[in-house]
């Protein structure tokens, strides 16, 4: 099923919370509409190849115990960046 | 009426028959000049006759639908098919056995005559009569125009300036297919997220398994029932795509032309073999596309006239067992294309893989201006051509349509044209078929010092420069 943007910011949400064993309350988000530069939102794992098409979708910034956190997502996935020197798929 | 009235009547009377018969005269001359335009003798015409060769005898530009016969199948037979369907056979193309010129006499649709014949086991391939017309503002080349509806937004194949663009800015697809069209005979892999292969308008070109060819066997999996292509995620033989990035690369590589339907592909006819490796999100792993690649092979070396992979994917990292496998692909004679990535970033500083990899064909993309797209990767070195990939209109999942941009879309134009030269000279080595689409290009100043050819591919000069 497709991912609304609510629905993946939630998703997002969650995951932080969960990473830095903080409540969600403690975590505040902005939202805004993106493209990305390839299929794997431009955050891709070392084992994986995208296609090249640009795609849109959404750019959620969290902050939580004074750092900013990018996820990024769209209908099909969602991705955390460069979290500890890695990209993550939820 | 009083006699008052009854003279201005008369008046207006003799007025209108005096329009009305005019108007027929216009009518006559319009339609005695049309017949002029497709009659041989007409001076421009004529010109173009003397210098290039013709794609089909003008008397068939009269008729209504161009019919291959199957091999084997008799004169009587097809008097009978024709008969049946009150058609008459126009004139039979010496140099194509089989090819026949059938006109309708029932005033039916082209379209609907051509399903009457591709219905017939005994029909190789049915088309429409497409009009060759002149290009009238220069006198030049000749071209051919499809009927297919969405054409005139393919502003990759013919850039008359719609959305803004640059008029001329295209890849010279109405050219080349003046001289060819493409051929059931070369089968092009995409390596992707599988194709739509149902697609009312990829449906006819799609690849299908030869009777004649084995069932894939995995040395690790077992035998692949891969009548329609192959599945590298689950070792199936079903490569439908779930995702819509294959369906679209698939579209500009091969939706069919002259069908009346949706867009025309750079190649009208063509085998389509879906390879599917990338899932629903668009993303695959490595291995898969390795068993994919390896699949590709196999089917070359079982007697599949697969000539060219189109890869629009990639990454920044660098796996040798890819670059393993692809190099196994050239010395098999396949030619791989590559997406060079969406990253605006130099490769040949940051590669991107598999487009950086020897023997590769690394591709760029270019806007409607002839402009370099701003999402696309480029490589002096590195990266070798440009084509068309920013807003390219291609099919999509549903029977559906969609316009979407990157060297993903850039690829298959590519991977298409080397169908288009392989059509024509199916015996070309895969490092002439190389340097034939290399060396066709278009200079485009935005280029310079971007890509090591500089230049926009140009499938005219590609399929006229084949002799080398």
């Amino acid at each position: 099923m497709a991912l609304t943007k609510e629905q993946a910011v939630a998703t997002a949400r969650k995951d932080l919370a969960q990473r830095l064993g903080v409540n969600e309350a403690a975590i505040s988000d902005s939202t805004e509409d993106a493209e990305f530069p390839d299929m794997a939102l431009g955050a891709g794992l070392p084992e994986e190849m995208s296609g090249q098409m640009i795609t849109p979708g959404w750019r959620i910034r969290l902050q939580a115990n004074g750092k900013s956190f990018e996820y990024r997502a769209n209908k099909n996935q969602i991705r955390l960046c460069n979290y500890n020197g890695q990209n993550h798929r939820l | 009426m009083n006699r008052k009235s009854f003279l201005p009547h008369i008046a207006l009377a003799a007025v209108l028959i005096l329009v009305a018969a005019f108007a027929g005269q216009v009518r006559k001359w319009q339609q005695e000049w049309a017949t002029v335009r497709l009659m041989p003798g007409a001076s421009k015409k004529q010109d173009v006759r003397d210098h290039q060769e013709i794609l089909r005898d003008e008397r068939s530009l009269r008729a209504d639908v161009l019919v291959k016969f199957r091999s084997g199948t008799s004169q009587q037979t097809i008097d009978e098919i024709t008969g049946r369907f009150q058609d008459e056979l126009e004139d039979g193309i010496e140099s194509v056995p089989g090819l026949w010129a059938i006109h309708d006499l029932n005033d039916a649709s082209a379209e609907a005559v051509v399903a009457e014949y591709r219905a017939l086991p005994e029909v190789e391939y049915a088309e429409p009569n497409f009009e060759i017309s002149l290009d009238h503002e220069s006198g030049g080349p000749k071209h051919l125009h499809p009927i297919d509806p969405r054409f005139g937004d393919q502003w990759g194949l013919e850039n008359e300036g719609q959305g803004g663009g640059k008029s001329g800015a295209d890849i010279r697809a109405m050219q080349a297919w003046a001289t060819t069209t493409g051929s059931h005979d070369v089968v092009i892999a995409v390596l992707d997220s599988g194709v739509a292969y149902d697609h009312e308008d990829l449906v006819n070109n799609m690849w299908h398994r030869p009777a004649s060819v084995q069932p894939y066997q995995d040395r690790d999996f077992g035998v692949v029932e891969d009548e329609l292509g192959y599945n590298a995620i689950n070792n199936s033989g079903d490569p439908f795509d779930d995702n819509g990035h294959g369906t679209h690369c698939a579209g500009i590589i091969g939706a069919e032309g002259g069908n009346n339907i949706g867009i025309t592909g750079v190649n009208w006819r063509v085998r389509i073999m879906p390879l599917k490796f990338m899932n629903a999100g668009g993303f695959g792993t490595t291995k898969d596309a390795i068993e994919a690649i390896n699949y590709v092979i196999d089917r070359r070396k079982a007697g599949v006239n697969v000539r060219v992979i189109s890869a629009s994917w990639g990454s920044t990292l660098r796996s040798r067992a890819l670059d393993d496998v692809i190099q196994k692909t050239h010395a098999a004679g396949i030619l791989f294309v590559a997406a060079a990535g969406n990253a605006t970033t130099d490769n040949d500083k940051r590669p991107h893989y598999p487009a950086s990899f020897d023997n590769v064909i690394s591709v760029a993309a270019l806007d409607r201006n002839d402009r370099l797209a701003p999402f696309s990767n480029y490589g002096a070195q590195s990266v070798q051509i440009a084509a068309p990939g920013k807003e390219i209109l291609s099919t999509w999942l549903g029977n559906d349509y969609e316009e979407h941009s990157g060297t993903s879309m850039a690829t298959p134009v590519v991977a298409g044209v080397a169908g288009l030269v392989l059509s024509a000279s199916p015996d070309l080595s895969v490092a002439d078929l190389r340097a034939v689409l290399l060396k066709s290009v278009d200079k485009v100043p935005a280029l310079a010092g971007k890509v090591s050819t500089s230049g926009r591919i140009n499938a005219a000069r590609a399929v006229g420069s084949n002799k080398m």
